[in-house]
């Protein structure tokens, strides 16, 4: 009888529903990331991140265990983006190449990355902000208004709200850069 | 570009509105510089942990300065729960999407075309929530089957009890008569019915939205009932915050409830307890449900055994993991008719998994390239009837075995799922030498197309018979014949015959000069294989599932 040759060292482990989904929970931010960079700006990124994780909930079976699994869901969400602009391919929507596309998946999908962190480092450069700054930027990121919509609101200029919010993420972005380097230093 | 030109325009991007001319000049610059895609991360990263930090602002957290100390807890978790058995598989998806040369499983046939990449039709679904259990439950619609993804838009269950699991870990029992649409993973609204939620830590601020007003839980456990007229809230546990829509927020601490009009008034500073099984309690029914039908199920393969007709009964035996032997359960005791049975079978590389039942190591898992049951069934038949429960992954080869002969002789049948959910059965006829191309294709019965990908992981009876004297091939899913074709008299086989065989697999695609071999082994899981000589009824298929269904309700 001829059988295909029987390699017992490459034999899959069914990888349990709680680790599936412990998984799938800790991966939550890298792929927010990973959607939100190839769709930038889009106000429908947040719907193909749902998209993309109910994709990857019905594929879990397909899913080998102890293969990387970031990997794995950026390639199911990498779909979902592509479904997304074929559904909006009327839309005019500016797009990047497919040749920056690739470099941006294979980046994000290789990127050690310290989300954790650099969230605990975020919390704490909050609290060194005028409260007034922290309130604008709070409010700022718990709309789901257009920043000329946000700005009409707050009675203030698109372009006055739009320096102000640059200037608060870059000194933000220093803080966090300076807390991470002073952990790094610990260590 | 400097620095800060650089800032402006990603921000300009990020915002949505950057002109295309400033949008080509940053591609540009992203395209050739790592450190600009790096600013680029950094910089979404930094949208992303703000948004987080507001919605978690948003949310009435009552311990916010603990949430912010456990970096890792919060939102971060929120997709916990969901509870479904899985087995491992191989990742078509990756293959698919990546390059060229990650494509080794793809399959290589000479007799067919290669298998298509459906990127055009993508079968999607969409959904915040699985249903995870259902007592009597009756759909407005198409009925849903445990495990499957509840669709999003409004849903009506006419009657019935549910369990349903939200992808924040938020899990619900709600009762019929209920309108109600689950709108994210920590958002439900309910127009009407009964509703009781266990919100676990990492779920706190789910909300329940009423037509009176918005229940968010602050961790454990409420119930509601709600109709045209009113709405009550109920504490089970731990707190909720109650926002009418009509008046002030309010918190309910355990045991504590209020009754609302439907403007949002309050009526009532007390509400009567409202009978509804938590989510614990109804699993534990459940599961002392299924294990009574799982006995009566044992005594009915136990009776199945001395079925004069069946020839080969392949059942996995949990206790023993070890075993590459599968016993055959028919019995060849008191055969009148001289019915020969099959052999045990060999397991070759197929895996232990678990099985319907939720047994561990009571199913094989055939997802792992060469996989199979080896079988030898003696004997001519009149008619055939075979029946699977089987667990599908997906269908991601052109052809996905069931049951197949070694070869494709004369007279031999074969049993496999098309790639776009067709089951597909044959009986070779013999002397086809001199037939023409579509006489030869009349051969194979097809049923209508009876999975799709939304079935994933799904345990489903499969049957196929093949009647002679009746002259016809039925096909049924669970029990229901979804087709039933004539056959015609030229291609009937009066005798059919098996010789070696394999479960899931083929043996045939072996080409003699190389080690290169066709892909058909089935992604999925089998933890119940029967063959029958001759035709069992529609009446006989029907019970065999019933007795068989470990969500019989």
């Amino acid at each position: 009888m001829n059988q295909p040759p029987d390699d017992d060292s490459a034999q899959p482990t069914p990888l349990g529903d709680s680790a599936f989904v412990a998984l799938l929970t800790e991966c939550q931010l890298p792929l927010r990331l990973y959607i939100s960079a190839l769709l930038p700006g889009d106000p429908a990124a947040g719907d193909v991140i749902q998209q993309a994780n109910a994709k990857i909930w019905e594929k879990r079976g397909d899913f080998e265990a102890g293969t990387n699994f970031k990997a794995w869901t950026m390639a199911v969400a990498r779909f979902e983006v592509l479904n997304h602009r074929k559904r909006q391919a009327r839309d005019s929507r500016l797009r990047f190449s497919d040749e920056l596309e690739e470099t941006i998946a294979t980046e994000l999908a290789e990127v050690n990355d310290d989300l954790a962190e650099r969230q605990a480092a975020l919390r704490e450069c909050m609290q060194s902000l005028k409260p007034a700054s922290r309130d604008l930027l709070m409010r700022r990121y718990a709309s789901q208004q257009s920043l000329a919509e946000f700005a009409d609101q707050l009675g203030r200029s698109v372009g006055g709200i739009k320096v102000t919010l640059h200037r608060l993420r870059t000194s933000l972005g220093d803080c966090i850069q300076r807390r991470l380097a002073a952990t790094g230093d610990r260590q | 570009m400097t620095p800060n030109e650089q800032a402006t325009l990603l921000d300009a991007l990020l915002d949505g509105d950057i002109s295309e001319a400033d949008f080509l000049r940053l591609e540009a610059e992203l395209i050739v510089d790592p450190e600009v895609r790096k600013t680029y991360y950094r910089r979404l990263e930094m949208d992303l942990l703000l948004a987080e930090l507001a919605s978690e602002g948003q949310r009435p957290s009552p311990d916010h300065s603990a949430a912010a100390t456990d970096q890792r807890s919060g939102r971060l978790r929120r997709w916990a729960g969901v509870v479904v058995a899985i087995a491992a598989a191989l990742v078509f998806i990756v293959a698919m999407l990546h390059s060229a040369a990650d494509r080794e499983i793809a399959e290589r046939d000479n007799e067919n075309p290669p298998a298509q990449i459906r990127s055009e039709n993508e079968p999607s679904a969409t959904g915040f929530a699985v249903l995870s259990g259902q007592t009597d439950a009756v759909w407005e619609g198409d009925p849903i089957d445990n495990g499957g993804l509840l669709p999003q838009g409004e849903l009506h269950l006419v009657s019935g009890l549910v369990h349903v699991e939200l992808f924040s870990g938020v899990q619900m029992v709600i009762r019929g008569d209920a309108v109600f649409s689950i709108d994210s993973p920590m958002q439900v609204s309910m127009q009407r019915g009964s509703a009781r939620a266990h919100v676990p830590e990492p779920a706190q601020g789910f909300r329940l939205k009423t037509g009176a007003g918005e229940v968010i839980d602050l961790g454990t456990e409420f119930a509601v009932e709600v109709d045209e007229m009113r709405s009550s809230v109920k504490v089970v546990d731990g707190e909720v915050e109650l926002r009418p829509s009509d008046s002030g927020t309010r918190r309910l601490r355990v045991g504590e409830g209020v009754e609302l009009a439907a403007n949002g008034t309050v009526t009532r500073e007390s509400a009567d307890d409202i009978s509804l099984v938590g989510p614990a309690a109804f699993q534990d029914a459940l599961a002392r449900r299924q294990s009574s039908h799982f006995r009566q199920w044992q005594l009915a393969t136990e009776m199945l055994r001395n079925d004069p007709r069946l020839m080969a009964h392949y059942l996995v035996d949990p206790d023993q993991g070890w075993s590459r032997q599968l016993v055959n359960r028919a019995s060849s005791a008191g055969r009148v008719n001289g019915t020969v049975i099959a052999g045990d079978g060999a397991v070759v590389a197929a895996t232990r998994t678990q099985d319907r039942w939720g047994r561990d190591g009571g199913a094989l898992d055939f997802s792992r390239m060469g996989s199979r049951v080896r079988v030898v069934v003696p004997g001519e038949h009149r008619g055939l009837t075979l029946m699977c429960w089987v667990k599908i992954n997906s269908l991601d080869r052109w052809y996905n075995s069931l049951f197949l002969t070694d070869g494709h002789e004369e007279r031999e049948p074969h049993w496999q799922i098309m790639n776009d959910g067709r089951m597909f059965f044959s009986v070779k006829p013999p002397n086809m030498d001199d037939w023409t191309q579509a006489e030869r294709e009349r051969q194979v019965f097809y049923s209508p197309p009876f999975w799709d990908p939304s079935m994933s992981g799904q345990w489903t009876m499969l049957a196929t018979v093949y009647d002679v004297d009746q002259q016809l091939v039925t096909h049924s899913v669970n029990g229901e014949p979804i087709s039933r074709q004539s056959i015609p008299e030229k291609l009937l086989v009066e005798q059919i015959k098996i010789g070696s065989a394999s479960i899931c697999n083929w043996s045939e695609p072996m080409y003699r000069s190389d080690a290169t071999f066709v892909v058909r082994n089935l992604n999925g899981s089998v933890d119940e294989f029967a063959l029958f000589s001759g035709a069992l009824s529609a009446t006989e298929i029907l019970n065999l599932y019933h007795v068989g269904n470990p969500n019989e309700r």
